[in-house]
């Protein structure tokens, strides 16, 4: 692992926990003040999954996936989005409302960990880190998918993501809009110069533009109070991070110019 | 209720989407410059273009139809087939006009279906180019899997769902019931699952099913079988969570 | 005779999307023909031209079709006008809000990939990034608000029972995979290799040797698409507006199990027209090489 990154275990972490937090602080902020002013938190947790889930990809897809990077992105997802929904379905039916994100992650974890096994042993792709990935991406896809969904509809209980998220098909948007997120920074980043840190520069930015979809769709729902905060903080988080993300393109890159013809051979180092 | 039924509908949806994806013709990256037979795109983005477009089918008739199974089925299939020969034959007069190369497989010398002569007919440095008579036909039947595996998961879950109490409800000026939505965005979410399973074991490019890597379809269908299983039961257990309905 | 009127409009609607796309997807050499432009640096051609790996056509073309739907949806319910202008200007708001995010993701991708082939020397045109993004995001803005117009007349119309999002998502996929098979291929073959003889396919030993030099200063992407729109762009819609129209044709024209029976028959005419495209091309450009008697 090079100088200054990130270790695997530190964004799992980061992932889980910020996921989490976000997505019980916005339910529960809300449900206790009655209005819908604290959904962008549930947006913030999914933003910091895609962070996490950004690097998971990165670490399988370096391996050569053979058919691009996008396709593990929509395979989780897709994966992921059931596991939340029963795990909501089952939080409800078992009286536990507290305990529906963490079981949607566990059902995830158990998804994940198939689509590996099948992956790595009965199509036997090559990759030593499969099962692990395709756990962490899965896992990741769930709280991102979770953690918008909660941003739009104001909390996590089933029968108001029913309503309010799936019934208008919002949770497509969140499927490919968080998808994406999770799987654009590295194949924007792809080939042999790529950086740990530039990548998830790059994650960040394009979480950030998710939860600017997310604001735009959770006004749909409530409005004002759940669209303005989410979207406010969102631009700014945007900003931040494509500015981050342009600074560290032109450190890396071989020039930034302005204009300019097509350097002669000699220049070329 | 679980209702087993239903989970084998999902789970042989899910095992013909894989096979599907076996027989769309795929030349990738390379058919797009002429170096290679099939279709210019990635296997997986092509049968689940050709698939969902037969979900779009499968969806209006079960609707129209009030639930009927066979109807379902069949246009979710027709729809796709239809889908994947216009594009197919379009793509083919793009190649012939545009790019001026005759249709021609460099796996074969002669094609199966048309008994043509292939290998005089491929550019020096190519694997082929277009979309020949076998990979033409092969694509249709491989849409036309991936269309009725994408309605039977779509059938199937529509019919569970619809059986939960509150669920034929709709929210607000929206006007798809709940148990659309959430069959349709779970049928999207199974199909990606089965496409990309496929297309890890096919690793880049198929010309149909006349190529050598077709025969690693067994390793697809048992991939898919636990794939869509696992999904599936996930997806129905949600019936059995919800006895009361919302 | 509405739903026929109203079909109408949704298969216009389609061809102008093909077009749309196909032309974004060239000015900003998007998919497959990509591999191409991503191999030239590593074979020490540089190239001034633009890079954009949004994950390819029929992946990216239903986010933008999502995002659009979400926030068209969204426009509707804060300015609670459904009317038709209410609906037509929360459509184009929904288009435009999509073509910001689709520039912001164009650029990344752009600055992501060059920057990680700085080994081979391949500079950042800050001008192409400058030049190339809104004419992409315009283009961008047409085939998405063409694909959301489509879906909200199918839905109006009582054409298919998805919730709009879902449904722009799918005719989104479509969309990208039509463009991506028949329009990448004029680009890829024709145009990135124009100086390759027109009638064969690109030898697999030419790969990354794209056109860098034009026909009057360096080859850029907005040159390709002024080029593709001549046959891809068209081509393109063709191809998506015979998909979506005949899709639904055969269910209005007819209903019930002879829908069905319409579409197989509407299949075999397609099977039946390839067969004389390949028989024509084979006939017409002749073989390559000679057999070799052994």
């Amino acid at each position: 692992m090079a100088e200054g990154e990130r270790s695997p275990r530190q964004l799992l972490v980061i992932g889980v926990v910020g996921g989490l937090v976000g997505i019980y602080l916005a339910n529960y902020l809300n449900s206790m003040t009655g209005t819908a002013w604290f959904s962008f938190f549930a947006a913030l947790g999914a933003v910091i999954a895609v962070f996490w889930g950004a690097d998971a990809v990165r670490r399988v897809a370096s391996y050569g996936l053979g058919t691009g990077v996008p396709s593990i992105g929509m395979l989780s997802i897709g994966a992921g989005q059931v596991a939340v929904l029963l795990g909501l379905a089952v939080a409800l039916n078992y009286g536990i409302h507290w305990a529906a994100p963490i079981i949607a992650l566990i059902l995830a974890a158990i998804i994940g960990v198939v689509n590996g096994i099948m992956a790595r042993r009965v199509i036997k792709m090559n990759i030593a880190i499969m099962e692990r990935s395709m756990t962490e991406i899965a896992m990741a896809a769930s709280l991102i998918i979770l953690g918008f969904s909660t941003a739009i509809a104001g909390g996590f209980a089933f029968d108001v993501i029913m309503k309010y998220v799936v019934a208008p098909g919002f949770i497509i948007a969140v499927f490919i809009v968080g998808g994406m997120a999770m799987l654009h920074p590295f194949n924007a980043c792809l080939g042999p110069d790529e950086r740990q840190k530039r990548t998830l520069n790059l994650a960040l930015s394009t979480g950030f533009i998710a939860m600017l979809v997310a604001g735009i769709a959770s006004g749909a729902i409530n409005g004002v109070q759940a669209a303005v905060p989410t979207m406010i903080i969102a631009i700014f988080g945007w900003i931040i991070y494509y500015l981050r993300f342009f600074a560290d393109t032109k450190q890396d890159a071989a020039a930034m110019l302005s204009t300019g013809l097509l350097p002669k051979e000699e220049e070329v180092a | 209720m679980f209702s087993l039924l239903y989970w084998v509908w999902i789970i042989l949806g899910g095992i013909l989407i894989g096979a599907g994806v076996h027989f769309i013709p795929v030349g990738g990256a390379p058919a797009a410059m002429s170096q290679a037979t099939g279709v210019g795109t990635g296997t997986t983005m092509l049968a689940a273009a050709s698939g969902l477009t037969g979900l779009i089918g499968a969806g209006s008739a079960f609707a129209a139809s009030g639930g009927n199974f066979a109807y379902t089925i069949v246009m979710g299939g027709v729809s796709a087939a239809l889908m994947i020969s216009i594009l197919g034959f379009i793509a083919n007069v793009m190649y012939v006009y545009g790019a001026g190369v005759p249709l021609a497989s460099a796996k074969v010398k002669y094609d199966p279906i048309s008994k043509w002569r292939q290998d005089l007919y491929v550019s020096r440095g190519t694997e082929g180019h277009g979309t020949p008579m076998s990979s033409f036909v092969s694509g249709i039947i491989g849409a036309f899997l991936a269309g009725v595996g994408g309605a039977l998961v779509y059938f199937a879950l529509a019919a569970s769902y619809a059986g939960i109490p509150g669920f034929s409800a709709t929210f607000g000026g929206y006007p798809a019931p709940y148990y659309v939505s959430l069959a349709a965005a779970f049928a999207i979410g199974i199909f990606f699952l089965n496409c990309v399973m496929a297309s890890y074991n096919i690793g880049g490019t198929i010309e149909g099913f006349h190529d050598p890597k077709f025969r690693r379809l067994p390793k697809s269908i048992a991939a898919s079988l636990v794939v869509s299983a696992v999904g599936g039961l996930f997806a129905l257990l949600i019936v059995v969570m919800l006895p009361g309905g919302i | 005779m509405v739903e026929l009127g109203a079909l109408t409009l949704v298969g216009a609607a389609a061809l102008i999307a093909g077009v749309a796309e196909d032309l974004e997807s060239d000015v900003g050499s998007q998919s497959n023909p990509n591999s191409q432009v991503q191999l030239a640096p590593q074979m020490g051609y540089l190239h001034r031209l633009y890079n954009k790996a949004i994950s390819g056509e029929p992946a990216s073309y239903p986010f933008y079709a999502a995002i659009g739907a979400s926030t068209a949806l969204s426009v509707l319910s804060v300015t609670g006008n459904s009317g038709l202008i209410g609906v037509f200007f929360a459509l184009v708001a929904g288009a435009f809000v999509t073509s910001l995010i689709h520039g912001v993701y164009a650029t990344t991708s752009y600055m992501g990939r060059l920057a990680s082939q700085s080994r081979f020397g391949q500079p950042i045109y800050l001008d192409v990034l400058r030049t190339h993004t809104p004419v992409l995001m315009a283009h961008g803005f047409v085939a998405n608000f063409s694909v959301l117009l489509l879906t909200w007349v199918l839905i109006a119309q009582h054409f298919s029972p998805f919730p709009f999002v879902v449904l722009a998502f799918i005719w989104g996929i479509a969309l990208g995979g039509v463009g991506s098979a028949v329009g990448d291929v004029h680009l890829g073959t024709d145009r990135y290799y124009q100086d390759r003889p027109y009638g064969s396919g690109v030898n697999a030993a030419h790969s990354g040797s794209v056109v860098r030099k034009a026909e009057s200063g360096l080859r850029n992407s907005i040159d390709c698409a002024w080029f593709c729109s001549k046959f891809g762009g068209p081509l393109t819609g063709l191809g998506f507006g015979l998909v979506v129209y005949l899709h639904f044709w055969k269910e209005v024209v007819v209903t019930s199990w002879w829908s069905a029976l319409a579409g197989v028959i509407i299949v075999v005419i397609f099977v039946i027209m390839n067969t004389y495209l390949e028989r024509y091309s084979r006939q017409r450009y002749g073989t390559y090489k000679e057999e070799v008697e052994e």
